[in-house]
């Protein structure tokens, strides 16, 4: 009970630092440091699950739609525009942050209902290796291209 | 690209490889929408295409007046989200309309944005230079452009109310407004005397000739132009944040200058300091134009070069010329180039752009000692110019113009009853 109580002080270790580090980045406009803290938040959930070590965690879809608009609106925060939006811009934008964490849920839940429904096995591992693969590659073109 | 793609990409990546590591598909979900949102920003991205135009409402206007201004953007290929921002030069406010302003543009949208600007300070300047950042809908890539559309605004200085000008002591031969000393044909009456063959009927004194048994003349005093030199003093200026001794002498050589030329006076513009600069005696509208245009090329260079009057071409200084110098009297050399003009024979009239009202208080026994004895070189230099015949009149912020130039007529006065 009491190494189980000990283990549970690891994600929200990890995830008050991740915090800090946002609140770091926003408060010092530190734009590079922004995604370090939603890493560090992500990374805490990563510990949470590993710790509980049971069940699917039916909240993922909630977790993933909160950490995707937070980092949407960290960064939007970031922006450091003068300038005023129109009425209809900000509408739309605000819109399209919400209609984002929906749809996040939805395909969250989806998610989970398909890897919680499926057995597993070589195809699903396989999957999730391209999946991967396909990321890396992703920000290897990414970081070869010149930013703006 | 913004930051924003690497972060996101990254955040799945970590997020795909902690799934599989750990084998929790809870983990895919919270990478999905990073993910989703990355690769769904690089399929739809493309570069927007956007133009703009300027137009402005007058091209030239007076300072203290609002202008509009209005700018068309045409999306050729449009942006979720267009960042405008016109580049104006600190002396134009905004006073109606948002600068910068964010907003959308569909593709083959065209927009036009109204802006009111209030012109604070007097001065040419060329406007139209539009910065445009446009962003995709996911924020992870940004476009930006300069479009150069700039336009010419003059700026022309605010007039000066002035109700009497300055009688000039001399004018020319040319018909005018002022009242010559010679006689000729005019309306005011000069002088009588005996009629000669070949006077005009029409000039018999009726009254004088019954009383005196035989016929007199009325004669009249001419009436002429004159040559009025507007010389501004650019040596030096006293200046504090916006305010400077150069804007007073601007507004007041544009005010002199419209209202000479007004009564059909010959009008010249000289700028006498580190940059030289002069515009020949002439009439008309046109030639206000071409001087109020010099005036807002006017600046105060900084020289240590010696400069005086005899760098002055002398067709700009006719003889017989009411030359009107405004000067600040904060450089030796422009004294010395005064006293030289007086001492040439012009009729010269001193306007003193008082710079106090721009100085800070003096601080500490040094600095009260250090004003007092600056205020009485100022009063030995105005103390010269009145020994040489030149009037001095002191305008600062607690008097108009008008009451200088009528201190100025009334020393004038006074000075022809006493020599008479």
């Amino acid at each position: 009970m009491v190494a189980s109580d000990r283990l549970s002080v690891i994600p929200l270790g990890v995830g008050v630092a991740g915090c800090a580090l946002m609140a770091l980045a926003l408060v010092s406009r530190w734009r590079s440091v922004f995604p370090v803290g939603i890493i560090g938040v992500g990374a805490s959930y990563a510990v949470y699950l590993g710790v509980q070590n049971g069940a699917v965690d039916g909240a993922a879809p909630a977790v993933a739609a909160a950490l995707f608009a937070a980092s949407e609106l960290g960064f939007w925060s970031l922006e450091r525009s003068p300038s005023r939006s129109e009425a209809t811009v900000l509408l739309r934008r605000v819109g399209a942050l919400a209609g984002g964490a929906l749809v996040t849920a939805l395909v969250g839940s989806l998610v989970l209902v398909l890897t919680t429904g499926a057995s597993g096995g070589v195809g699903l591992e396989a999957a999730g290796v391209a999946a991967a693969v396909l990321a890396i590659a992703a920000i290897a073109r990414l970081a070869s291209r010149p930013s703006v | 690209m913004t930051p924003k793609l690497p972060a996101y990409a990254g955040l799945a990546a970590l997020a795909l490889l902690a799934a599989l590591a750990t084998r929790r598909p809870e983990l895919v979900v919270v990478a999905a929408p990073f993910a989703l949102a990355a690769a769904l920003g690089l399929l739809l991205a493309r570069t927007p295409s956007v133009d703009a135009e300027i137009e402005l409402g007058a091209e030239r206007t007076l300072e203290g007046d609002e202008l509009d201004l209005r700018v068309t953007l045409v999306a050729d290929a449009g942006a979720e989200r267009v960042e405008v921002l016109l580049e104006l030069p600190r002396e134009l406010l905004v006073v109606d309309g948002e600068n910068p302003v964010q907003l959308r543009l569909a593709d083959g949208e065209s927009r036009e944005l109204a802006f009111r600007v209030r012109c604070t300070r007097w001065g040419g300047y060329r406007i139209g230079r539009i910065y445009l950042r446009t962003h995709d809908w996911f924020g992870l890539f940004r476009h930006e452009a300069v479009l150069d559309r700039r336009l010419p605004l003059k700026v022309y200085p605010s007039e000066e109310n002035v109700r009497d000008l300055l009688q000039p002591l001399e004018t020319q031969v040319f018909s005018g407004n002022h009242v010559a000393r010679q006689k000729g044909e005019g309306i005011e009456f000069a002088d009588l005397r005996p009629f000669v063959p070949g006077d005009r009927i029409r000039h018999v004194n009726w009254r004088a000739s019954a009383r005196r048994g035989e016929l007199w003349i009325n004669e009249h005093h001419a009436e002429r132009n004159a040559d009025v030199v507007i010389l501004l003093d650019s040596f030096a200026e006293a200046r504090r944040g916006d305010r400077s001794t150069l804007d007073p002498a601007l507004r007041a050589a544009g005010t002199l200058a419209a209202r000479y030329l007004r009564q059909k006076d010959r009008v010249g513009f000289v700028t006498f300091g580190g940059i030289l600069n002069w515009l020949l005696p002439s009439t008309g509208a046109v030639q206000l134009y071409r001087i109020v245009d010099a005036m807002l090329d006017t600046a105060i260079i900084l020289s240590f070069a010696w400069r005086d009057i005899r760098t002055v071409p002398r067709r700009t200084l006719p003889p017989q010329a009411l030359v009107l110098a405004l000067t600040p009297l904060l450089d030796d050399r422009s004294e010395a180039a005064l006293l030289d003009l007086r001492g040439r024979g012009f009729d010269l009239v001193v306007i003193e752009i008082s710079p106090l009202s721009l100085l800070p208080a003096p601080r500490g026994e040094a600095g009260v000692l250090a004003d007092r004895l600056w205020r009485l070189r100022r009063e030995a230099m105005r103390g010269r110019f009145e020994r040489a015949g030149i009037p001095v009149a002191i305008w600062g912020d607690e008097t108009s113009l008008a009451v200088a130039l009528e201190e100025v007529s009334t020393y004038r006065r006074r000075a022809r009853a006493v020599s008479v």
